[in-house]
């Protein structure tokens, strides 16, 4: 059984003064971390180097208005640096950032993932509509750790992988006291580095977020139920997404959805004058813009195999299509066909990258199928 | 001189008879509308669908004027009926080379404004107290900013402009303002009469819209790069409002290129310059690079503000600088189809003062 080292002090104080540290002794050159925005009302993704302006930061923000995953891939994808960095980050941005080492789009050689068990981000419009509000109440929340407030985003409401994940390092939450918890070599050198010695045990936090995983689970597949019937059948999808008007911020926020140039926005998606009319012809009329529910199937087909249902897609929607919730059923669906789990472990080879001979055993039976039809017409 | 056909019906049954007859007659090949039962544009080719249309809707999925650029070049003609910003828009984007308006009739109105998105999601759109509003001269209520703050509700260029605001419900007046406007109502010859669209009725909305301009505008902070920095701060960098922009054609963004993509040693060097590095980079870079793009032809159809994930007034914003950049230049966007935008043409006595 593992230990873990117990930090005391209030939660966020604890993280920060445990990276000070970090920038002190030359463990890092630099800390990524949330920091609030100048108006007051959002967060930033901010490397911060210089010791002082580390008080700024805020390890555990109310909101994830950009999954911190991006922030590292426009830091790593090009070239090598010198400097050693830590990464704060949520589980599911953890899960992102390893789904995007896997895409080549994140390098992690000078870079320690660090997770915390998280309670949820609340809705990033709820939160600038009242900044001050919002953030007395997820202190609250994580004050008090609660894990199940019905004003958290709806997809992290329902999220069972809250807690420890393939990061480096991870904080447990225990009784308002932190578990510094090593999961890796990288993390094992760093404990040493700052001469900490595991010596708590941490069978108790273990259980406790067992608990709140495994209720988490159910209605997880409770809500589950609900989105499948929007998704059953093209009639369903056409009035599920009835109001999406193409601005296609839930591809340009998802941290999946790496391409410079999504399929759907290239030359090939937007037939041209001829094909419009056609198709306009063939049945009287054709709603504009073209094929919506085309982009939303091929999105899933296309990312949802790494999809870490972070949510950034929801609160992107201009037109309050539960995106996210969405994405998450068709993806534990798709991850599940391949006995995949996306971003739990970076040594887990994409699905679509590996073929394994015994896999779609029904397909393979299908396919002989059709063969033998098809000998029995010639 | 324009003619004017009067039809006496409501101007959104009439618009729809209009239509039916011109189809019918195949004077036209197709019709570009909103349909209310989708909340959505349709391009219709079946006289029967023009019964689910409803040409006139205080609600703008997307900016049409984006939609059209993929309508040109082609045979058939159809006919669109849209608000002004977005036929301004469609001629922004036919200087530049992204459409045509040969195969087009347009058809537009005096607008009173449509409602942000958001207004429709929640159900919230109230049609017969809009129009009540309209037909007494006034604002309607919670439009969105730039369209209180909109005085180009009446684009005389249009083929055809019929007139809402302050007018009888149950009388529709078409003002035929061109000779493709002229020719496509052949139909209904005899009961033109020559008459041009008297902009004087719509002198005292366009008084309260300019005061509603000035209030806008003065909401809008100029104190450098900490205003900008305040503005538009909290970014997430979808670029959604870059995507929604009718002006905006490129197929790939310059900021979304690989321009932008730093190694990771030009990141290190300008962290220890400053301490601390935002990522992902150059968040404030981009608004200022879209500014200076086309905020010019900037026509204030407010899809970007929409769209915002971060509740960033994004259209307020550029409309005032699309502005203040256009009037250095006498520029007015959407104004004529022959007019060059600024940066393509030179004038030799222009900005004499950077000569001095």
């Amino acid at each position: 059984m593992s230990k873990g080292i117990k930090l005391e002090g209030e939660i966020r104080k604890s993280i920060l003064d445990f990276f000070d540290k970090t920038l002190s002794n030359n463990t890092f050159d630099a800390v990524l971390m949330p920091m609030m925005v100048p108006s007051e009302d959002s967060y930033a993704w901010i490397l911060v180097k210089d010791k002082n302006l580390l008080k700024n930061a805020e390890p555990i923000a109310p909101i994830m208005p950009i999954n911190a995953a991006k922030a590292l891939k426009a830091y790593t994808r090009i070239g090598d640096g010198k400097f050693k960095i830590a990464a704060l980050m949520k589980p599911c941005e953890i899960r992102a950032t390893i789904e995007l080492v896997k895409l080549n789009q994140i390098k992690l050689d000078d870079v320690t993932l660090f997770s915390y068990d998280c309670i949820g981000a609340l809705p990033m419009q709820d939160f600038i509509a009242e900044p001050q509000k919002k953030g007395t109440f997820f202190d609250k929340l994580l004050k008090e750790q609660t894990y199940n407030s019905n004003e958290l985003k709806p997809v992290c409401q329902i999220c069972d992988k809250f807690s420890n994940c393939a990061s480096d390092l991870h904080f447990g939450i225990e009784d308002k006291n932190i578990l510094l918890i090593s999961n890796s070599e990288k993390g094992a050198e760093i404990i040493s580095k700052m001469e900490l010695s595991a010596d708590t045990d941490l069978e108790n936090w273990q259980k406790n977020m067992e608990a709140t995983a495994s209720d988490k689970k159910k209605s997880r597949t409770e809500t589950f139920e609900l989105i499948k019937g929007m998704i059953d059948g093209f009639d369903s999808l056409a009035e599920t997404f009835a109001l999406c008007i193409n601005c296609h911020n839930c591809g340009s926020s998802c941290p999946i959805c790496y391409c410079r140039k999504c399929y759907f926005d290239s030359a090939v998606a937007k037939p041209n004058s001829d094909v419009k009319m056609m198709r306009a012809k063939q049945r009287g009329g054709i709603a504009l813009p073209l094929d919506k529910v085309m982009f939303h199937t091929g999105r899933m087909a296309h990312m949802s195999l790494s999809c870490v249902s972070c949510g950034l897609c929801s609160d992107a929607c201009p037109v309050n299509i539960p995106v996210a919730k969405i994405f998450s059923y068709v993806a534990s669906q798709t991850q599940k066909t391949f006995d995949y789990v996306a971003g739990e472990n970076a040594g887990d080879a994409l699905p679509m990258k590996e073929y394994k001979l015994d896999e779609m055993g029904e397909l393979g039976e299908m396919v002989k199928k059709a063969e033998v039809q098809e000998s029995h017409h010639e | 001189m324009s003619k004017l056909l009067k039809i006496e019906n409501n101007f959104q049954n009439a618009t729809v008879n209009f239509l039916k007859n011109l189809l019918e007659n195949k004077k036209i090949d197709g019709v570009f509308s909103f349909r209310k039962n989708t909340s959505n544009y349709g391009l219709i080719t079946d006289v029967k669908e023009l019964d689910n249309i409803t040409p006139f809707y205080p609600l703008m999925p997307a900016n049409a004027g984006q939609l059209f650029g993929r309508f040109t070049p082609m045979k058939e003609i159809i006919a669109v009926v849209i608000h002004p910003c977005e036929f301004r828009a469609f001629i922004e984007l036919a200087k530049r080379e992204q459409g045509s308006l040969d195969n087009f009739l347009f058809i537009t109105h005096t607008c009173g404004g449509v409602y942000p998105l958001k207004v429709n999601v929640r159900n919230e759109i109230n049609e017969k107290q809009y129009w009540t509003s309209v037909e007494k001269g006034e604002i309607p209520e919670n439009i969105r900013p730039t369209c209180e703050a909109c005085e180009h509700i009446a684009p005389q260029n249009a083929d055809i402009l019929i007139s809402t605001i302050g007018e009888k419900s149950n009388v529709c007046e078409m003002y035929l303002n061109t000779e493709k406007g002229v020719k496509f109502a052949k139909l209904y010859n005899d009961n033109l009469v020559e008459k041009s669209f008297d902009k004087e009725n719509l002198k005292p909305i366009l008084e309260i819209k300019s005061a509603e301009k000035e209030k806008l505008f003065s909401a809008i902070s100029e104190t450098g790069l900490d205003g900008i920095v305040d503005i538009f701060g909290k970014c997430i960098g979808c670029h959604g409002c870059n995507t929604v922009c009718p002006i905006c054609y490129c197929t790939l963004c310059d900021f979304d290129s690989c321009n932008y993509d730093y190694n990771t040693l030009i990141l290190e060097k300008e962290l220890e310059q400053k301490g601390a590095l935002r990522l992902p980079p150059d968040t404030i870079f981009f608004h200022l690079g879209r500014l200076s793009h086309m905020s010019f032809s900037c026509v204030g159809c407010g899809q970007c503000t929409d769209v915002c994930p971060a509740n960033i007034p994004v259209a307020s914003v550029f409309k005032k600088v699309g502005e203040k950049t256009a009037e250095m230049f006498d520029f007015v966007p959407g104004r004529d189809v022959k007019e060059s935008i600024p940066v393509a043409i030179f004038k030799e006595e222009e900005f004499p003062e950077l000569g001095e």
